[in-house]
């Protein structure tokens, strides 16, 4: 008798979360935390990063001005500033999107 | 020809100058990187939605490491062994000049911006009327590698033979 199985029919304590209440039978919330847009932001921005300045140096040494490294230099940084500012000018516009909804949630509770 | 002007350690030191440039550039990427990051990490748990404008900072340090490979390429591209070109003591010197300007600068704009990326990201969680005066902040930082850059391209256009 000592292996003798539980067998419990209704309530098993396996099927009842720390709040007691049974879990819902569906299927459980999958969904990524981040977003696919914000993700996809993120790695075109990475993308850009890595191939943007050192393309054009390279485009602008063999193609447009052959042998002219200092200005295909000095555009491969321009470059780069350029994926920041971009970055810059998203991230602020996210920064004005939230403040409006908070605005407007804050009005409606008024 | 192995003469005054052009002596086989020539190339020793324009080629130093590639190595600090990446050497120096990439050290202060990294602090910067590292140092803001510690920052992001903090604030990402208690309010993940602003991760995305926290992640400035570290855009901001990868770009160092742009300036720097810009400035190891271009170098990189003057230095051929000898018998296809002379490559003179003035050169090389000029070369490790262009690096050293590139790289230092790279190490101290980096380490400004990790300090700033950390402490601001905090502050922004707080109050987010701080994000312009970090971006500012921040940019002013990155400019620094900038004047390093602008003085090795001018550096690089001495370069004759």
């Amino acid at each position: 008798m000592a292996t003798r199985r539980i067998i419990s029919s209704t309530n098993d304590p396996l099927d009842v979360d720390a709040s007691g209440a049974p879990q819902a039978p569906g299927p459980s919330n999958i969904a990524p935390a981040v977003p696919a847009s914000v993700l996809f932001k993120l790695l075109s921005f990475t993308f850009a990063m890595v191939t943007l300045p050192i393309g054009t140096y390279f485009f602008i040494t063999n193609y447009v001005l052959v042998g002219n490294n200092t200005v295909a230099g000095a555009l491969a940084a321009v470059m780069a500033n350029v994926v920041l500012i971009a970055y810059i000018v998203m991230a602020y516009q996210d920064d004005q999107a939230e403040q409006k909804e908070d605005a407007e949630k804050e009005k409606k509770a008024i | 020809m192995d003469n005054q002007l052009t002596p086989s350690f020539a190339p020793f030191v324009g080629m130093s100058g590639i190595a600090f440039a990446m050497i120096f550039g990439c050290l202060g990427a990294a602090y910067g990187t590292a140092k803001s990051g510690i920052g992001i990490s903090g604030v990402g748990t208690y309010r993940p939605d602003l991760i995305m404008k926290c992640l400035i900072p570290v855009v901001m340090s990868g770009i160092l490491a742009v300036y720097a490979l810009v400035i190891s390429v271009l170098i990189a591209s003057d230095i051929r062994p000898p018998p296809e070109k002379n490559y003179s003591l003035y050169n090389g010197i000029m070369h490790m000049a262009a690096g050293l300007s590139v790289g230092l600068p790279g190490l101290a704009a980096g380490y400004a911006i990790g300090i700033v990326g950390d402490v601001g990201v905090r502050a922004y969680m707080r109050q987010s009327r701080i994000f312009v005066g970090m971006v500012l902040i921040l940019i002013f930082a990155e400019v620094l590698g900038l004047y390093g850059l602008i003085v090795a391209l001018i550096l690089n256009t001495r370069a004759v033979g």
